[in-house]
């Protein structure tokens, strides 16, 4: 109800509205004189308002020939041209870039890894001395990592995860800091993995068929297609375990880097200058703290497991794979009696 | 506790022996790839990198026309260090962080401006070209003095210290003029145009003050009007003491509301 009147009423009020004149004509020497007129156009309005209510409305859209208005439009070609002027920033820092487009592993260079302030390290007098290697040196009371450490690190990480990903390995990315949710997710869709942004909840490897035991799990074939024939083969299964564990804060997560250890699964870690080196097989020296830093080490390391994935799926058109894929007698075995049946497909 | 925990980096050599040993039935499939990418190596260490101080002169020499660039490092301590700190991590010092600290020193407001600490690709110092104080893309500001003052001292021949400070300085000073004045002509055209920026600081501070007089005046002839009461209550001839008292408070008043 109110919606229909709205444009009647709000045309009056337009109308009724003394104008001032736009911008442009008041940087001429001589003030126009059309303000004047535009208060005498409600006047003329008002008479004819009794005979037709629907009146205003037409009015209002024809109502763009006041002289001011006339002289707005009739400088729209030398505003246009004053558009050119001036300055236009081309590029400019977007900190979604990193996370909506993460750079590959090919593209780091020093002043990237600068520029996201992976060079930054913690005060020295809580620095692990196991660290000392990737230390290039003190600064203001902080330890500067060394940049060409930290991207070849990186770069080796990222090989690791491109090689793990074409040989079909399970990849956990888990990072359960404020803020690094988006970055993890994204770079485990990239590269096909899982991820974790809340909570390790300790035992999911150790104690993993309590745990997970509820979790759906699938039978594919080197392309990726789902085998629903499977399904029954698969309860007496125990819960799988991921074949490489990215973590980007290994200080809260010593449980997961733990209970890696146990299982014996190879884990690439962020490490500052007051982590433990040798909680991961693959550290990464660079600042944790900084979310530009993590976000774009994930981001990395999920494009490398990207172009994994792609070289994965490539070989299994060609119908070859980079590992010895698992054959359906196995996977009807039973894990207990070891009877099987036989029918064709493959676990990858 | 205290041990180093090898078990993260031995993951290859585990999985191997577990399934030597028939523990596992099946390798895993990342064993390859980490036997073809190693691990790093973490625990070894090794000597950090040592940072000396070096300076860069161009010095006019008695024989040569042209000037020669000198490179002069900073003097060694004589004392070697102690054996414990050897794997310590060693102090970066730079030239300019003496510069950066008399420039501030001597210009602590300068402190106070503000100042872009992002860097979005990491690359900005190749579009600058410190031969001339201003830059593409920056601000004028200290750090612009401090290499400015860095540039004239490695690259004009027999400069010194405070001599480049004085030529940075005068340009840095000359430039903020500019600014100043840039910035009220621009305050003025704007206001021409009908631009209002409301009531400065001084007005504000004013009208405070006032506000805090009113009141008081305010209070000042409530008090007054309370005291004669009471005076005029408590004195046995009203009519004699009344005149008296009351010019009294009137000129009092008169002062107050003069002040």
């Amino acid at each position: 109800m109110i919606i229909r009147k709205l444009c009647m009423r709000q045309s009056r009020q337009l109308l009724a509205l003394s104008r001032r004149a736009p911008i442009s004509s008041r940087f001429q020497s001589t003030l126009p004189e059309s303000p004047v007129e535009t208060l005498q156009t409600p006047i003329r309005d008002e008479i004819s308002r009794s005979e037709n209510p629907l009146f205003e409305m037409v009015q209002a859209q024809s109502e763009a020939s006041t002289p001011a208005q006339q002289e707005f439009t009739s400088d729209e070609p030398q505003r246009s041209n004053f558009k050119k002027l001036g300055t236009s920033v081309k590029s400019s820092y977007d900190p979604e870039n990193v996370i909506r487009n993460p750079p590959k592993p090919s593209q780091i260079s020093l002043e990237m890894l600068l520029a996201a302030g992976t060079h930054l390290g913690h005060s020295t007098s809580r620095w692990n001395p196991q660290n000392s290697r990737y230390i290039f040196g003190i600064r203001e009371g902080v330890h500067i990592i060394s940049l060409d450490v930290t991207a070849a690190h990186l770069r080796r990480a990222a090989k690791v995860v491109e090689e793990v990903a074409a040989r079909g390995g399970l990849i956990l990315f888990a990072g359960t800091r404020k803020g690094q949710k988006r970055a993890i997710v994204q770079a485990a869709s990239l590269a096909k993995g899982y991820h974790i942004f809340e909570r390790w909840i300790p035992g999911s490897l150790t104690n993993g068929e309590q745990i997970l035991g509820h979790c759906e799990t699938k039978v594919v074939n080197a392309l990726d297609e789902e085998l629903p024939d499977f399904k029954s083969d698969l309860a007496d299964r125990p819960s799988l375990k991921p074949d490489l564990v990215i973590c980007l804060n290994p200080l809260e997560n010593v449980v997961l880097l733990h209970e890696c250890g146990l299982n014996n699964v190879p884990t690439i870690g962020v490490i500052d200058t007051d982590a433990d080196p040798t909680r991961v097989t693959y550290p990464i020296p660079s600042n944790d703290d900084s979310l530009r830093a993590t976000c774009l080490i994930a981001g990395i390391l999920g494009r490398a497991g990207e172009a994994g994935q792609l070289r994965r799926l490539k070989m299994a058109q060609e119908g070859r794979t980079s590992y010895t894929p698992i054959t359906a007698q196995e996977l009807r075995l039973d894990p207990f009696t070891g009877l099987a049946t036989g029918a064709d497909g493959q676990k990858k | 506790m205290g041990k180093i925990n090898l078990t993260a980096l031995r993951v290859r050599q585990t999985a191997l022996n577990q399934f030597a040993s028939g523990k596992t039935s099946k390798l895993p499939q990342w064993v390859g790839v980490v036997g073809e990418i190693p691990p790093a190596e973490t625990l070894i260490r090794t000597r950090p990198p040592q940072h000396e101080l070096v300076q860069q002169r161009l010095k006019t020499v008695p024989g040569s026309s042209k000037p020669q660039v000198v490179f002069q490092v900073q003097e060694k301590r004589r004392k070697p260090k102690k054996p414990s700190r050897l794997f310590q991590p060693v102090e970066l010092k730079y030239e300019e962080d003496q510069l950066r600290t008399q420039f501030f020193r001597d210009h602590p407001w300068e402190l106070a401006r503000p100042r872009v600490l992002l860097e979005s690709t990491g690359k900005d110092f190749e579009h600058y070209d410190w031969s001339r104080i201003q830059q593409p893309g920056k601000r004028l500001d200290g750090e612009s003095v401090v290499q400015r003052q860095l540039w004239l001292l490695n690259n004009v021949p027999d400069m010194t210290k405070s001599a480049a400070y004085d030529i940075a300085r005068r340009e840095f000073y000359r430039l903020r003029l500019k600014e100043d004045i840039q910035r009220r002509v621009a305050a003025e055209e704007a206001a021409a145009y009908g631009a209002e920026f409301g009531p400065s600081y001084l007005d504000i501070g004013m009208k405070m003050e006032n506000e805090q007089y009113d009141k008081w005046v305010a209070w000042a002839r409530e008090t007054s009007l309370v005291q004669d009461q009471r005076k005029s209550a408590l004195s046995g001839a009203p009519d004699l003491g009344d005149t008296t008292e009351s010019s009294g408070v009137e000129a009092e008043e008169g002062e107050a509301v003069t002040l």
